[in-house]
């Protein structure tokens, strides 16, 4: 038998085998790209990225407010001292300035061992939703709080406790588990009050729950921005 | 005398998979009607070499104009709105099978030849 069979059978081999991985790497390469995680990228790097932004405008709004904070002092002397007295304690009641006092520390934290134990249950049954630390919140302005910050996160009066997916927006700040809630004001009363209520039926769901009397608590200051475009000061009448 | 098809096979998987290029999603058909041509091709060529009747020309010729015709289908296909080109994917399939059962027949043929020689 002749031999001439050889070289064509080899180019075709040549061929075949040359097509075969191509288009098996072309097919991995496809599977490995998908469209909606890269779209998911794309959108990460922007919330980073105004992240990142909302964090230099803070660090500029804090520096202004020392820089005003400076000038008031300066001009300390005299006559404006009353004036200066009622806006510390507007400042304070604003929110604006960091606080000292006795108070409790609260910190509440998703019931991970709950959801291992029963890993084919609903694990919305298992993880920390904001309306929780909204009850928390709200018993502890029940219980005279007079300043509360969320994982630093000083809660103000335009302060928003909001769920986004899997986490929880405040001051448009993102607040991941475990959450650590501050408050000053009497701790004998403020321990009362929550773990009367809320606490009580978090500790029943077996969450991990956790409460501190502290005699010297330090709540930080707002960081972001406070203006009123709307609401107008009206005279009392 | 089999190693030289083999080392062939296995020189163009590796070229194959050493090559980068970027194939545009369009013409990854195009693509598998290509490798089931080829495919075709090599088991054709041994089943004719098994039957005494193998024709360098044939072969090559038949795999180009296998190739060209399932490519000019797929466009059609695609001009048209049908998936014309499941049919090229169809008989190559086939043709597949038909080639791999006549080339098993015919080893077995020569392996009971072989044994009554003997």
């Amino acid at each position: 038998m002749s031999r001439k069979w050889l070289l064509p059978i080899t180019i075709m081999c040549f061929i075949a085998g040359f097509f075969l991985t191509f288009q098996l790497k072309v097919m991995a390469g496809i599977s490995t790209v998908n469209p909606i995680s890269e779209r998911n990228t794309n959108l990460i790097t922007i919330i980073n990225d105004l992240e990142e932004e909302i964090k230099n405008q803070e660090e500029l709004i804090g520096e202004t407010r020392d820089n005003l904070d400076k000038l008031q002092e300066e001009q300390i002397k005299g006559r404006l001292q009353e004036l200066q007295d009622s806006l510390k304690t507007a400042k304070i009641l604003a929110g604006l300035t960091p606080v000292a006092g006795k108070g409790i520390v609260i910190t509440v934290d998703d019931n991970t061992e709950g959801l291992k134990a029963n890993p084919d249950d609903d694990p919305n049954k298992y993880i920390i939703h904001y309306s929780q630390l909204l009850n928390i919140v709200s018993e502890l302005k029940v219980g005279g709080a007079e300043a509360i910050s969320i994982n630093g996160q000083r809660l103000i009066t335009t302060s928003e406790i909001r769920c986004v997916g899997n986490l929880i927006l405040i001051n448009t700040t993102r607040i991941a588990p475990p959450f650590e809630i501050s408050a000053i004001g009497s701790p004998r009363l403020l321990a009362e009050i929550v773990t009367a209520s809320e606490l009580a039926i978090m500790k029943l769901s077996n969450y991990p729950v956790d409460l501190k009397e502290v005699e010297e608590l330090i709540i930080p200051a707002y960081k972001g921005d406070l203006q009123f475009k709307y609401a107008q000061t009206k005279g009392e009448n | 005398m089999w190693i030289l098809p083999l080392l062939g096979l296995l020189a163009g998987a590796f070229i194959g998979s050493t090559l980068t290029y970027e194939v545009p999603p369009t013409y990854i058909k195009y693509m598998s009607i290509a490798v089931l041509a080829s495919l075709d091709s090599v088991l054709g060529g041994v089943r004719a070499l098994l039957e005494n009747d193998f024709d360098s020309t044939v072969l090559l010729s038949g795999f180009f104009t296998n190739a060209l015709l399932a490519a000019l289908l797929a466009y059609l296909g695609d001009r048209l709105g049908v998936d014309l080109y499941l049919a090229a994917v169809f008989v190559f399939g086939v043709r597949l099978f038909q080639n791999l059962a006549n080339i098993r027949h015919g080893l077995l043929s020569q392996l009971r030849n072989n044994k009554q020689e003997k």
